[in-house]
């Protein structure tokens, strides 16, 4: 019987995986810009593009973080349910504006912080639905 | 103007149906190898190339990329906000097939959370 609880653990996971997630992003964009020229046009255009970005290390380093995001989210859904990991994994709604505060000095809006509690509480209620499960279970 | 957001609107449509199909296949073949992972590296491992041998992960992998491909084709037509807070309803379409297809509980408090979140998601695109 496979066991469907969610832990610290996972949810430390699913954190990583966001985590992960949001570099594979900043490195795709960072090897976009890398072969960003004159407009595409033609399909030649777009070979042109591609081999440019295929020789940016970024684009190899997304490719690897992609990769790694694989393996860990193949990892906590062995252990939870796809209903729950999925709203769980939208923390990065709230990681992102952490991080542009903390490392980017953004201001937040009132309107973004009050979004962000209310995804919080979303994601509170999405665990605790977990946990109701377990203990139905015991 | 109207004809191309009502094209961009079906597009973000179509790439979270991509998606939920995508994670669908994934958590179906996870579930058919019925494992429960420890924090065991090499367990992981063997986990990962067991997996990499079912077709339906690939089947899911070849939905992600197309949904990739159409998230791309939105990304450049739509702003950024719009395209994100309308993508959040796939959580709508993770969790009806979850219910529907994997056969998960999807009970009270996992809806009301889920769309605590969905409101959240558009709440913070839209500011």
């Amino acid at each position: 019987m496979i066991k469907k609880k969610l832990t610290l653990n996972i949810l430390l996971f699913l954190v990583f995986s966001d985590i992960l997630e949001t570099f594979t992003h900043f490195c795709f964009k960072k090897s976009a810009l890398v072969g960003s020229g004159p407009d595409i046009k033609s399909f030649a255009d777009v070979l042109f593009f591609l081999r440019v970005a295929f020789l940016s290390p970024f684009l190899w380093l997304g490719l690897f973080s992609v990769l790694l995001t694989f393996i860990i989210w193949s990892t906590i859904l062995s252990k939870i349910d796809l209903s729950v990991a999925v709203p769980i994994a939208s923390f990065s709604y709230i990681l992102v504006p952490l991080v542009s505060i903390i490392y980017l000095h953004e201001r937040i809006s009132m309107l973004r912080w009050i979004g962000i509690l209310i995804i919080l509480s979303g994601v509170i209620f999405v665990c605790l639905s977990s946990k109701e499960k377990e203990s139905l279970l015991q | 103007m109207k004809e191309g957001l009502l094209l961009v609107l079906f597009l973000i449509v179509l790439t979270s149906i991509c998606d939920t199909i995508n994670q669908l296949f994934l958590k179906s073949a996870i579930n058919s190898l019925g494992v429960s992972l420890s924090a065991n590296l090499i367990k992981i491992i063997q986990f990962i190339f067991r997996l990499a041998r079912l077709p339906r992960v690939w089947i899911g992998f070849l939905f992600s990329v197309l949904s990739l491909c159409i998230w791309l084709i939105v990304l450049s037509q739509a702003d950024l906000n719009f395209a994100f807070s309308v993508d959040s309803m796939h959580y709508i379409f993770i969790a009806l097939a979850s219910q529907m297809i994997l056969k998960e509980k999807v009970g009270f408090r996992r809806w009301l959370g889920t769309i605590f979140i969905i409101i959240g998601i558009v709440v913070v695109s839209l500011s």
